[in-house]
């Protein structure tokens, strides 16, 4: 077992992990963080999508060995229904969620982009959201609400 | 060279499992003395949203809103069995079901309702914005809430199971006679393309998709669904591809088995028409499948009218259009 530090949605933790323990396990297993939803588990479909030190990694393919150190932050960290995050909100009030299984990975990669660069382009917000794959909604609204949450930030 | 294109597709599709085979949905309704009521249907919503549906067709026939509603489904231990979520079933088939069973638990409110508000008949009741009362008259009109709670202190409750099933007949496989499915759902899409001549790779610019949906019960969810049939569509007609091996799946990844993904997708303008199927829950009928199957034709057509290439097998690979284009070279 390897002892790592790391902070997980603004709250420090000490975790024992095993050397071959992904990024994803020790968040939904240790952590109790389901947010994080597993697709392919090969870093195809950016559903395991979190934010580590300031960039979108996939957690599957991120050993938590290495995440030692890191700060990181999962879909938990992101807003909550009492204070929803201006991307959530947006996909709500458009209806950008189907089945819901890409949403946490949609909203991490969201907010990331709109956390650097807070008036994207139509083809910036594209290239952001091309790791995360969707079958259900075409995508069609989940570019128009990221593009309403970088609306609503620039005002 | 960029080349572009514009291609047209129609289709029309027969919903439901269809050939006669048994296609029934279930539910069961209570109306609560809280003013609200429960809905339980085996209907699984997987994201295509027909608990939402569920939840607004129960609404309009109590004069509630969709908040009052309480929809259970897909629990085996407690919820009557709907059939599966596919063949574009649920909106219209379970949706019918819980229509059926809502009336038939209204029926028994109104009737009781009718004889504590002393009207001769239950046709005087009316249920609206959480109130039931007797039509036209003010003074003879209490919160829904008080009417089934004053109900249940003498034993009466309102519960209703019911079902409902498809009409669907099998074809005579003599004559090809026969009433296979009901309803049909009709589209029509356009799609513009960019072909690049020297790279034989194919954007799709925008798609305009057209849809009958008898009633649009949830538009945001008419519009989400057709978006979603779009992007499938597309990546039919572009990118995906099986490949099997001795039966074995050779390409069985997503970074072998394409899909489209943020960056594929062109502006898609989604529209319905809206020609109520007089069988359906207040006129609606199904669109999940249908909404991908014009696409694919629209965009082949579009690449057939950007460069002259007809192709004959799916998914038109820059390989097949680079081709077709040496053979008109040649040709």
């Amino acid at each position: 077992m390897i002892e790592i530090k790391l902070v997980v949605n603004d709250k420090p933790y000490t975790l024992e992990v095993e050397p071959s323990e992904r990024l994803i396990d020790a968040l939904r297993n240790r952590l109790g963080l389901l947010g994080t939803k597993e697709g392919c588990g090969e870093g195809e479909c950016g559903a395991c999508t979190v934010i580590m030190d300031g960039k979108t990694v996939n957690s599957c393919l991120v050993l938590a060995a290495q995440a030692n150190g890191s700060v990181i932050t999962s879909i938990e960290g992101v807003g909550n229904r009492r204070s929803p995050h201006p991307v959530q909100k947006a996909f709500v009030e458009v209806g950008a969620v189907q089945c819901g299984f890409c949403t946490p990975g949609m909203v991490l990669s969201a907010k990331n982009l709109l956390d650097k660069n807070s008036k994207p382009s139509n083809e910036e917000i594209g290239i952001a959201m091309s790791g995360n794959l969707c079958r259900c909604t075409g995508y069609d609204k989940i570019l128009r609400a990221v593009k309403i949450a970088a609306e609503e930030g620039k005002e | 060279m960029k080349k572009r294109g514009i291609g047209l597709g129609c289709s029309w599709y027969g919903t439901g499992y269809g050939n006669g085979f048994p296609d029934v949905s279930s539910a069961f309704v209570e109306i609560h003395d809280d003013g609200s009521a429960t809905v339980l249907t085996g209907a699984v919503d997987v994201g295509q949203g027909s608990n939402s549906i569920f939840a607004q067709i129960a609404a309009e026939e109590l004069g509630l809103e969709s908040k009052d509603i309480c929809v259970y489904s897909g629990d085996t231990d407690a919820t009557p069995d709907s059939g599966t979520t596919a063949a574009t079933r649920q909106t219209y088939n379970t949706g019918n079901a819980v229509l059926k069973a809502v009336r038939q638990a209204k029926s028994s409110l109104l009737d009781y309702a009718a004889h504590e508000f002393s009207c001769p008949t239950s046709e005087g009741i009316e249920l609206k914005e959480g109130y039931i009362g007797v039509k036209g008259d003010p003074s003879r009109c209490m919160p829904l809430a008080d009417m089934v709670f004053q109900a249940r202190l003498k034993g009466e409750r309102f519960i209703s199971a019911e079902s409902s099933t498809a009409r669907s007949t099998p074809v005579d496989p003599e004559t090809g006679q026969g009433a296979p499915y009901w309803p049909y759902a009709f589209g029509c899409q356009m799609a513009e393309v960019e072909v690049n001549t020297e790279t034989g790779m194919v954007r799709v610019l925008k798609v305009v998709a057209v849809h009958d949906v008898g009633k649009a019960l949830n538009p945001t969810q008419v519009e989400g669904q057709i978006a979603g049939g779009v992007t499938q569509g597309i990546g039919f007609a572009l990118l995906e591809e099986l490949e099997l091996k001795e039966g074995k799946i050779n390409n069985p990844a997503l970074s072998s088995y394409l899909i489209p993904t943020a960056l594929d997708v062109p502006s898609i303008e989604a529209l319905f028409v809206e020609d109520a199927e007089c069988t359906g829950p207040f006129g609606a009928k199904g669109l999940g499948e249908p909404a991908m199957l014009p696409t694919v034709a629209a965009i082949i057509n579009a690449i057939d009218d950007a460069v002259g290439v007809r192709i004959t097998s799916l998914p038109a690979t820059p390989e097949k259009i680079l081709q077709g284009l040496a053979e008109k070279k040649e040709g």
